[in-house]
């Protein structure tokens, strides 16, 4: 068991976003999270990876207590968000975006060295760059990628911190068909060839169904159902809450 | 160590609240932009300054106190929605420090405008002739000058007060505060709010500068004394927090008369060290939303 | 993806670090600035770069707003006065000390305030720059004496050369002035350097990616007061005395100016902020002693107009132009 949550929970006042949920991953695992809007997925999400702190329960990275890390200290354990919305350095080149994120294992207060002059991590930003398809912005800003170019560079910035687990927020979101299917595509990929695992939170019923090893359903900040995608979508009561 | 007969303790306590008074009026001013405009006005004393001259001017035309302090609420706070419309509005939505970083050129270009139109040497305000005899409380001696800042202060917060929980615009203000947005899908237009609000907050400041100014005269240069202890009383009492205006106001205030008493070489400093205190004590101040800060 | 076009690599990033030839010429060109300018005027110029370029690091580079930098200048100039006046300190003993001080200062600022968001901690850093002018004018009178400022600050050499003459004077700032122009673009290449961009742009991402943010903000700040009192220091020896108006409030406020006046965030920016403020406030205060009229109204025609400065907005021009010819 790589990673799992314990009666987690978080309130904002009155309102239970996300009410004692048990979420398990195994190693190498692809695992979805879906639900109806506000059923709790994203603020599941961050609690896991440390952005929000949990109300109660708690958070488990390998029998280790993470539950009251801050992001960077997940982080730095290899548990790496996304964003849903894009969260890049604008006017930073796509190298640079990527490289940024490269260095954090290697080195962040060293300020005498070029930085050109780590080659790993040069190295490591140019292979995460081929890995996300954008060797041909290298020397573009950020801000002037197309949106689904900028989702791509929102993997490419985790990917280069290494994690173990990567957390996708809506990976797909805004992206065309064509897009979508890349994206997936891309997605398995890392799971397979890579063998990192994934949590992934997603809209795109089609994405989700394909790719995902196991399915946790959520609604109400509960959790509704667990299990492979085909008992997921035989399931009745996920058909009335969630399909119906 | 000897001893301080009680009425003169008394006298400097009193003092204190006066001198916080104005504090407070300075700094709720400051505290209303804040949370309507989320912009840190650093040309508030300047504000402040350009109450004090309003209330020099219209003294000398109108002769009447009363008139003048009115009028300076009303002159300023006219000044502060222009500026407001003209210089902050094309700076919403960009970096968040711009406003602070305009508004603080503001603060250098103004008071030489001043200079230009008033001379160098301050401009004395008289104080009106009612008011300026002493009231004897038992054996304390009490200015009346003084008391009457403490009253006018009360009668200004409770008016605020009122304005704030009972009338629409008062009402619509506050809901702005909170989330603007919001206001703005009931199709109220949020953009005036502002205006007023900012005018609203240098009026404050207006009536802080008018009320002060015969106490040490009207002088190019006091704005920014008045935008320091502005910024200190609100670390103090909390980021956007009218309830730690007042508090902060009157303890800095407090801390102020106190300090001038025992080692007057230290009265400026005094309240830098209040807030350091603070800082180290209760990081987001004394009323401030945690998070806030 | 599709992309068609061949030349990408040929754009550079904006605000990248420049070539080295940028550092060198530079250096270059400032070797005749006292041919152009009066040599004081030039010093004061060199003197107010190095400020401005610690400065910039941490507002332009890091995007953190200090509104007290004038508490590390202050404090760096008072520092190495009060070492060569009373203890008879040689330069460089004087010079270390007025650079260990500020940066002192600015871990216990830093400690205590560097957590808090952007407006708090301008307003925080301003308190604790007025606590200090404060403390200098009247209760430690009797070391800084007060309102006077320091005097009798013996005249400076290195190597038993004289630096009491305005020329030699230049030359030896304009050598602090060199190093500190490679030390920034070397800090700008670094990991670290990267880091302070990368925080600016996006904080929370960069928190992602598993960095210490309130380490970058608080190294960044004290390395900042490091150039601040190197200036600081630098202007005793080129003055000869302490003016009380280094910890003013109006010194924070004129580098603030001169930085964005400048360009934040770019590498020359400081420099040309700096020289083209000190020549301006030179030229106005000849035809009129209400200087601060015009300055204040610039700095505002800046702010809402050309928000990049003189140095940001060219390079976007270049930019952009780039960018058009790039994607034909």
């Amino acid at each position: 068991m790589l990673l799992r949550t314990e009666k987690i929970c978080k309130y904002f006042g009155g309102l239970k976003a996300v009410d004692e949920v048990d979420f398990v991953l195994k190693k190498g695992q692809l695992k979805s999270i879906i639900g109806p809007n506000g059923a709790g997925k994203t603020t599941l999400f961050n609690l896991i990876a440390g952005a929000y702190l949990p109300t109660k329960g708690k958070v488990f990275l390998k029998d280790k207590d993470i539950s009251r890390f801050t992001l960077n200290r997940v982080s730095r354990l290899g548990v790496v968000k996304t964003y849903q919305i894009n969260h890049i350095f604008p006017t930073l080149s796509v190298f640079e975006n990527i490289r940024i994120a490269a260095q954090v294992r290697k080195t962040s207060f060293n300020f005498w060295r070029h930085a050109a002059s780590y080659k790993e991590v040069n190295e490591l930003a140019e292979q995460i760059m081929t890995q996300v398809d954008l060797q041909e912005k290298r020397n573009w800003p950020a801000s002037t990628l197309s949106h689904g170019e900028r989702r791509y560079l929102e993997i490419g910035i985790a990917l280069a911190t290494r994690p173990e687990i990567l957390l996708l927020d809506e990976p797909t979101a805004g992206m065309s068909c064509a897009e979508t299917n890349q994206c997936a595509d891309m997605i398995k990929k890392l799971n397979t060839e890579l063998g990192l695992s994934i949590v992934l939170v997603e809209h795109d019923m089609s994405v989700v169904m394909s790719i995902s090893e196991e399915i946790l359903v959520m609604n109400e900040g509960r959790t509704l159902v667990e299990g492979t995608p085909r008992e997921v979508s035989d399931n009745e009561e996920v058909q009335r809450v969630y399909l119906g | 160590m000897f001893e301080i007969p009680w009425n003169v303790i008394a006298m400097q306590f009193f003092f204190g609240i006066a001198l916080g008074c104005i504090f407070v009026l300075l700094s709720s001013g400051m505290s209303i932009i804040f949370g309507l405009l989320d912009v840190v006005n650093f040309a508030h004393g300047t504000f402040a300054m350009l109450g004090a001259y309003a209330v020099f001017v219209v003294i000398s035309l109108s002769g009447s106190f009363v008139v003048g302090l009115v009028s300076a609420v009303v002159i300023v706070g006219i000044i502060g929605m222009i500026v407001e419309f003209l210089f902050l509005k094309p700076l919403y939505g960009k970096d968040p420090l711009l406003p602070l970083l305009l508004t603080f050129g503001l603060s250098v270009a103004i008071p030489d405008l001043i200079k230009i139109i008033f001379g160098l040497i301050g401009k004395p305000v008289n104080y009106p002739e009612a008011l300026s005899g002493t009231l004897m409380l038992g054996s304390v001696i009490i200015p009346g000058y003084r008391l009457f800042i403490i009253l006018f202060t009360l009668v200004a917060l409770i008016s605020l007060w009122l304005f704030l929980k009972r009338s629409d615009l008062g009402m619509i203000i506050r809901a702005s505060t909170r989330d603007s947005l919001m206001v703005q899908t009931l199709g109220i237009n949020v953009s005036r709010i502002w205006t007023f609000g900012f005018g609203l907050g240098v009026g404050l400041a207006a009536l802080a500068g008018a009320i002060a100014a015969p106490m040490m005269s009207a002088t190019p240069d006091m704005g920014v004394d008045m935008t320091m202890t502005a910024f200190v009383v609100t670390v103090v009492g909390g980021l956007g927090s009218l309830g730690g205006a007042i508090v902060g106001g009157l303890l800095i205030g407090l801390v102020v008369a106190f300090t001038a008493f025992v080692a007057g070489e230290y009265s400026s400093v005094s309240m830098y060290f209040c807030m350091a205190l603070i800082l180290l004590v209760r990081p987001r101040g004394l009323f401030g939303e945690q998070g806030r800060e | 993806m599709v992309n068609d076009n061949t030349n990408t690599t040929k754009l550079q990033e904006l605000h990248a670090p420049p070539k080295p030839v940028v550092v060198y010429g530079t250096i270059f060109v400032l070797l005749f600035l006292p041919l152009v300018l009066s040599t004081p005027l030039a010093t004061e110029i060199l003197i107010w770069a190095i400020f401005g370029m610690g400065f910039n690091l941490l507002l332009g580079y890091t995007g953190v707003l200090s509104f007290g930098h004038a508490a590390y200048f202050g404090l760096g100039a008072y520092s190495s006065g009060l070492a060569f006046r009373y203890l008879d300190a040689s330069l460089p003993v004087g010079i270390a000390a007025g650079v260990l001080a500020p940066m002192l200062l600015a871990c216990f600022i830093g400690a205590l305030a560097i957590r808090k968001r952007g407006v708090y901690f301008a307003m925080i850093s301003l308190a604790f720059a007025q606590m200090l002018y404060f403390l200098a004018l009247s209760p430690l009178k009797h070391i800084t004496r007060g309102e006077d400022g320091l005097t009798h600050i013996p005249a400076m050499a290195i190597f038993s050369f004289s630096l009491g003459k305005p020329l030699p004077l230049y030359y030896f700032v304009l050598v602090v002035t060199g190093v500190m122009l490679f030390v920034t673009w070397r800090i700008l290449q670094s990991p670290f350097g990267k880091l302070l961009q990368a925080f600016r742009e996006n904080e929370e991402r960069a928190k992602a990616c598993g960095y210490n943010t309130t380490m970058v903000k608080f190294w960044s700040l004290v390395i900042s007061a490091f150039y601040a009192g190197l200036a600081g220091s630098l202007n005793t020896v080129y003055l000869g005395y302490v003016p009380l108006t280094t910890l003013f409030w109006l010194t924070s406020g004129t580098m603030v100016m001169m930085t964005i006046l400048g360009g934040k965030g770019t590498f020359l920016g400081p420099l040309v902020g700096v020289g083209v403020f000190l020549f301006l406030q030179n030229t106005i205060s000849l035809i009129t002693p209400r200087w601060e009229l015009f300055v204040g109204a610039i700095f505002v025609a800046i702010i809402l107009l050309f928000p990049g400065g003189i140095m940001g907005t060219l390079e976007e021009k270049m930019m952009a132009y780039r960018m058009k010819r790039a994607s034909k």
